[in-house]
């Protein structure tokens, strides 16, 4: 079936749409690697430190973006899975000073609740899943808030400084130019699996769900497991981001698991493009850097970023990417033929 | 035997009717998500800070002289308008695009940040009380009981009551209904539905006011205040059904009791857990809520 459909003349939209974002994401990269060499340059830690935390919640704005974006399902709670990471890691991280067994234990932690949380959550659609993610996010963040062997509202601090053994080389978790460089590999890797997954059948399948749940099944596709695994994906995104949190900043803190961590994320996604993976990791560049630099002339930058938001959602539906990727779809489906 | 009485007196009863005097409050704030879900199909995801700006109209109005109640009047004609130009500028705007719910949801979101930040900028971020219209308590049966309280209640009950006789009895009433059942078909047949849409959301956040200056004297005024208060909104709105106006007050009145006494049990740090997980449960058993949509009789 898929020979057909590349020997015809028409080249397949969907496929077209995912090469223009790994070319967008490719420029992200280089973008990247150019801001590491100045700022190594500079002897900066500011900054590279900044851009590791944009890149960090990149992640959990991909795993919005992955619910969102494909199978159309808006989730306020996602910050549940990013706090669930960051928590798992830290206190892992106090206990055995090892960054893989911290990584394996946030992706299991996060599998296992969010096959459970999926199984409830996935049971209605529409506005009941956002309220319904919003309410389990909520009750793990009064729970965290309220239990004193995680630090309760203090959060956990003194998450000891781990090497990263790569095989290769070791970088160091509190180097700013190295973590900085891992964690961009790490959220590219991310996005580089989130985006062959969503390209397979099972992405399809997705992507018809959030067009017509109906008529799924009539085609002989099972939506429930689609969306469970969706969401399981999205979960593990949004874990293994969060993970990297206690390494970059030494602690962790109940906000991470609040209303506004979501909020955030939801706010990156829609600025960056809905439905296009790379918008995440723009987006939450942007969104960095707007604050930071509204946030240093006023302390009420919320406004500035609200109203931008509201601009997006009434004239730019379609957010950043949506602007920019027809012209990259052109320029690299035009070469194509 | 004395002993469990005397629980009762001095313990569960005013337990039980602090939560009566939150559980009418909710349902204040409920009902107007309710009726805008039901009738627009539309999240209103700020109307938590429609309520604080309520709260802020009376407190600011409040300290220059007004008296609480004329402030009971003013405060839901200022509303009005704003709910009035919110819908007409902002929701309308959106509301044929693709997706209504998510858009709607993120543009109203949006709003609320927005507001709720220029709560701070206008009106300072600390924590603000204005006095209690009417101080003392009364004694009932041994059980002292704060006036204001008891005047919510009633106040609560009362709006509740004219609110669904409104829609349910009279001829405004109909063209709501109607219009929430099957919006062509009441246009088709004259009814004005673009005014009864931005009319229906202009009372919600009207409500959403009344319901910040009721309860400014008791919760206190803070630019969070929305936030924190239209995610139990939210709950009850969810489990009562999204759109049924019984459903929001059965829930109101359900949830803040089990919180209520449940905080007598466990500690109140653990309420809101068990409201989230009663929301959870509701969702999984019976995703529609508890009773039917506005219209949909």
């Amino acid at each position: 079936m898929r020979d057909n459909v590349t020997a015809a003349p028409v080249v397949d939209r969907l496929a077209l749409a995912m090469r223009a974002s790994h070319v967008l994401v490719a420029i992200f990269v280089v973008a990247g690697l150019v801001f590491a060499t100045v700022g190594v340059a500079m002897k900066d830690t500011f900054f590279l430190r900044l851009a590791t935390e944009a890149l960090i919640f990149a992640g959990l704005a991909l795993s919005v973006d992955i619910l969102l974006g494909y199978s159309g399902l808006l989730s306020l709670g996602q910050a549940l899975y990013f706090g669930l990471g960051a928590y798992v890691a830290a206190v892992v991280l106090k206990e055995i000073p090892s960054f893989w067994v911290a990584m394996g234990a946030a992706l299991v932690a996060s599998l296992v609740v969010s096959i459970l949380a999926g199984l409830i959550a996935n049971r209605v659609r529409g506005v009941y899943f956002a309220l319904v993610t919003f309410g389990l996010a909520q009750v793990a963040a009064k729970a965290v808030y309220n239990t004193r062997a995680l630090g309760a509202s203090d959060g956990m601090i003194g998450v000891p400084i781990v090497p990263i053994d790569l095989g290769v080389a070791t970088v160091m978790s509190n180097s700013p130019a190295g973590f900085f460089l891992f964690t961009l590999a790490f959220i590219v890797v991310l996005y580089a699996i989130s985006a062959y997954l969503l390209d397979t059948p099972f992405g399809r399948v997705l992507l018809a769900i959030r067009a017509n749940e109906r008529r799924v099944p009539s085609l002989g596709y099972s939506t429930r497991n689609a969306r469970l695994a969706a969401y399981v994906l999205a979960a593990v995104v949004a874990a293994l981001s969060g993970a990297l949190y206690p390494m970059l900043r030494g602690f962790v803190s109940p906000e991470l698991l609040f209303f506004t961590t979501s909020g955030n994320a939801v706010i990156t996604v829609v600025t960056g493009g809905v439905g296009t993976l790379a918008g995440a990791l723009y987006g939450s560049v942007i969104l960095t850097v707007l604050k930071s630099v509204i946030g240093s002339m006023t302390e009420h930058h919320l406004i500035v970023i609200g109203l931008l938001f509201m601009v997006t959602v009434i004239f730019l539906p379609k957010g950043l990417m949506g602007f920019i990727r027809p012209s990259i779809e052109r320029l690299i489906g035009g070469g194509s033929r | 035997m004395t002993d469990v009485f005397e629980y009762i007196q001095f313990v569960l009863a005013p337990q039980m009717i602090t939560g009566l005097a939150l559980g009418v409050a909710v349902v204040l704030v409920a009902i107007g998500l309710t009726i805008i879900f039901g009738l627009l199909d539309v999240i209103n995801m700020a109307h938590g800070e429609f309520y604080a700006v309520g709260a802020y109209v009376a407190l600011a109005l409040g300290t220059s002289g007004v008296s609480f109640w004329l402030l009971l009047i003013i405060v839901p004609l200022i509303m009005i308008p704003i709910g009035y130009i919110v819908e007409r500028g902002l929701i309308q705007r959106v509301f044929n695009m693709p997706d209504r719910h998510v858009t709607t949801l993120l543009l109203t979101f949006g709003l609320g940040l927005v507001v709720e930040e220029a709560l701070k900028v206008v009106f300072g971020p600390n924590t603000q009380r204005p006095a209690t219209p009417i101080p003392g308590a009364i004694e009932v049966m041994g059980i002292i009981l704060p006036t204001y309280r008891l005047f919510l209640i009633a106040v609560g009950f009362a709006i509740v009551a004219a609110v669904a006789i409104v829609v349910n009895k009279t001829r405004l009433g109909a063209l709501v209904r109607a219009a929430a059942f099957d919006r062509n078909m009441a246009a088709s047949l004259g009814v004005p539905v673009s005014l009864v849409f931005a009319g229906t959301f202009a009372f919600g956040v009207a409500l959403a006011g009344l319901a910040g200056v009721l309860l400014a004297p008791i919760y206190s005024v803070f630019p969070t205040m929305g936030r924190d208060f239209v995610f139990l909104a939210f709950t009850v709105v969810i489990v009562g059904g999204m759109g049924s106006i019984s459903g929001a007050v059965v829930a109101g009145l359900l949830i803040t009791q089990v919180q209520a006494i449940s905080s007598l049990i466990v500690s109140p740090v653990w309420s809101d857990p068990i409201v989230f997980s009663i929301m959870v449960l509701v969702l999984v058993v019976r995703p529609q809520g508890l009773f039917g949509r506005l219209g949909h009789a």
